[in-house]
């Protein structure tokens, strides 16, 4: 798999190629900055975009930007955006376009190696991988008739797991339940949320997470 | 003995000025008074704007006496427009000239007769206290009288006045300072700018300045998020990754998992400089531990440019003053090593009062702008925002002059 890396901290920069180099894949460059990213992507045609949030000039949402750039010239290449921390509004102008092969992770969970490489061929197998955190903070930061009041402290779980784009089978071991309760939460979930119920992973994630960021408006 | 002499000199000397003010005021007075009378039969119209010039020119000369002795007493006046009409429009709707009038009588009369009341407390005073030499030289028929009028016919009562003289001339000591006071008060309250006046721009400056102490102060919290995120965190972040990198090349290559450790290791002291730095730039911890002094002397040291230190700061000041007078140091030595090509440099601070004085100067090829330049402008957000003034100059070919005045609130 061909990835191009846009990271502007050297020590970052480094530690990533050195990572996914050691780890098999094809490392086809790295850049500092959002235009290097983006004559980057053209040149190598990569498959995946490791992209971090805050980059020059203005250190604020230049990665955002650069992702959803770069998926517009390259439709089809996964991309991966890393953050320092979570913002609601970076995840949904993430998703705005669909969330098939799209991640947000927080920086720090590259440092759990397996479960980064999980998320990473997720994403580029065209599913989706979002930080639990964004989950979490949509939980901490809800109102009163919120739509997700509604939900049960399992159904919650259950949503975050597939908000991080895990599929039935790996939400079911994971809460150590059957495949079938699974689906049976998930399905509950759509009904309370008001949502047409969907079996794809990345079209239910983006389902979730628009519908919860337009009920928050 | 000699201070008190000199205070009571002064204070009389003082008194004499103005009781010259005062008796012009007075003559001003009549003569105002009889203009009006002439306005009345309107014989004295063309001769408004003399009487107007007249008046101001004796509030103006009281102003000049008065900023002599220390009293902010600036001009008032709204500016005249051309020609008799609008100008003398603008004269009588213009406060100052209500007030100049009324300064006018309240000197004229009131500061007058305590000019007068000292003098003739001074002389009255002498003349008892030489009385016996009077008595001595005059014919006892030519009917010589104490200060309060009781015939001196004796040689006893001679004697007697000339040893209560001292004591009217006590009196003179004790009361002159505070008397030569008092008649500059008419003058104080009523030839400066009307109070609300001031207070507006006072109010204009002080919504000014909280503004940028808001804007000086989101920005800080800006630099220390930008801080933290990009830099410390941004480390750790890469330390987790360089650590993780490691654990998988443990079994693999142990050789390689030790270069990545080596390396994530650098990275965590990276992000320990880091932190250190930022704590630093958010209040310097030498500043707590040795002092303004201590701190100011600390920088001076270790200037790049040879740089001499003096400095009279008794006591502690408020934190924030420190503080801001620290960054202003470290901001101009900065500039003096970076910018200025200087050879020698010197860093002095005094403090007066409830100001606190900060001056660097270096003998550089100048040309430092207080305006454009990013770190000179940023520091004078933060001195603004202390209500403190911030003066640069440096021409082009040097030599040049940092000076941060501070309120220190004592």
């Amino acid at each position: 798999m061909r990835i191009v890396i846009a990271e502007d901290d050297a020590l970052l920069r480094e530690g990533l190629t050195l990572l996914l180099s050691a780890e098999g894949f094809d490392v086809a460059g790295a850049a500092g900055d959002p235009e290097t990213f983006l004559a980057l992507v053209d040149e190598k045609k990569p498959d995946l975009a490791v992209v971090d949030v805050r980059m020059p000039p203005t250190h604020t949402d230049e990665g955002i930007r650069a992702a959803v750039a770069a998926r517009r010239a390259h439709p089809g290449l996964a991309v991966l955006v890393l953050s320092a921390y979570v913002e609601q509004s970076f995840a949904t102008d993430l998703l705005a376009d669909g969330a098939d092969k799209i991640g947000y992770l927080l920086k720090e969970r590259v440092g759990r190696v397996e479960a980064f490489l999980a998320a990473l061929r997720r994403v580029a197998d065209g599913g989706t991988a979002i930080d639990p955190e964004v989950i979490a903070q949509l939980f901490a930061t809800r109102r009163a008739g919120d739509p997700l009041e509604r939900l049960s402290a399992r159904e919650r779980e259950v949503l975050t797991l597939m908000a991080e784009g895990l599929g039935n089978t790996a939400i079911a071991e994971k809460l150590f339940v059957t495949p079938n309760a699974v689906h049976k939460h998930i399905r509950a979930i759509f009904a309370k949320l008001e949502l047409p119920p969907d079996e794809r992973v990345d079209r239910r994630v983006a389902a979730v997470l628009r519908h919860l960021e337009g009920t928050r408006r | 003995m000699k201070p008190l002499l000199r205070r009571t000199l002064t204070a009389l000397a003082t008194l004499g000025r103005g009781t010259g003010t005062a008796f012009l005021a007075y003559l001003g007075l009549a003569g105002t008074l009889l203009l009006a009378g002439l306005c009345l039969i309107s014989v004295g119209l063309p001769l408004l704007p003399y009487g107007l010039r007249l008046q101001r020119g004796l509030a103006n000369l009281e102003r000049r006496r008065l900023r002599r002795l220390g009293y902010e007493v600036p001009e008032p006046y709204a500016p005249l427009p051309h020609g008799w009409g609008p100008s003398m429009r603008t004269a009588f709707t213009d406060p100052a000239t209500r007030r100049d009038l009324a300064w006018l009588a309240a000197h004229g009369i009131g500061g007058l007769a305590l000019g007068l009341i000292v003098f003739s407390l001074v002389s009255n005073s002498i003349r008892d206290i030489t009385m016996p030499l009077w008595w001595y030289l005059i014919p006892p028929d030519a009917g010589l009288t104490t200060m309060w009028d009781a015939p001196v016919d004796s040689w006893d009562i001679a004697a007697v006045t000339a040893l209560t003289g001292p004591v009217w001339l006590l009196l003179v000591f004790a009361l002159a300072p505070a008397i030569a006071r008092g008649q500059t008060y008419a003058g104080r309250r009523l030839l400066g700018p009307v109070d609300g006046m001031d207070l507006t721009a006072r109010v204009a400056q002080l919504t000014r300045t909280r503004a940028a102490v808001l804007d000086a102060h989101t920005a800080e919290l800006r630099r220390i998020e930008r801080a933290l995120h990009d830099g410390a965190q941004n480390r750790l972040v890469g330390v987790a990754v360089l650590t993780g990198a490691a654990r998988r090349a443990l079994t693999r290559d142990p050789a390689t998992a030790d270069a990545i450790l080596e390396r994530a290791q650098t990275g965590a002291e990276e992000a320990l400089a880091e932190l250190r730095a930022v704590v630093r730039s958010i209040l310097p911890p030498v500043l707590e531990q040795r002092g303004l002094h201590g701190a100011l002397s600390a920088l001076a040291a270790g200037c790049a440019v040879p740089c001499t230190f003096e400095a009279d700061i008794p006591g502690r000041l408020p934190t924030s003053v420190e503080a801001t007078a620290y960054f202003a140091v470290a901001e101009a030595l900065t500039n003096v090593s970076k910018h200025s090509r200087a050879t020698t440099a010197s860093v002095e601070v005094t403090r007066t009062g409830d100001r606190l004085t900060v001056t660097v100067r270096d003998d550089g090829k100048g040309g430092a702008d207080g305006d454009g330049g990013s770190g000179l402008n940023g520091l004078k957000g933060r001195v603004e925002a202390h209500d403190g003034t911030l003066l640069v100059d440096s021409p082009r070919g040097g030599p040049t002059m940092v000076r941060v005045e501070l309120p220190c609130g004592s």
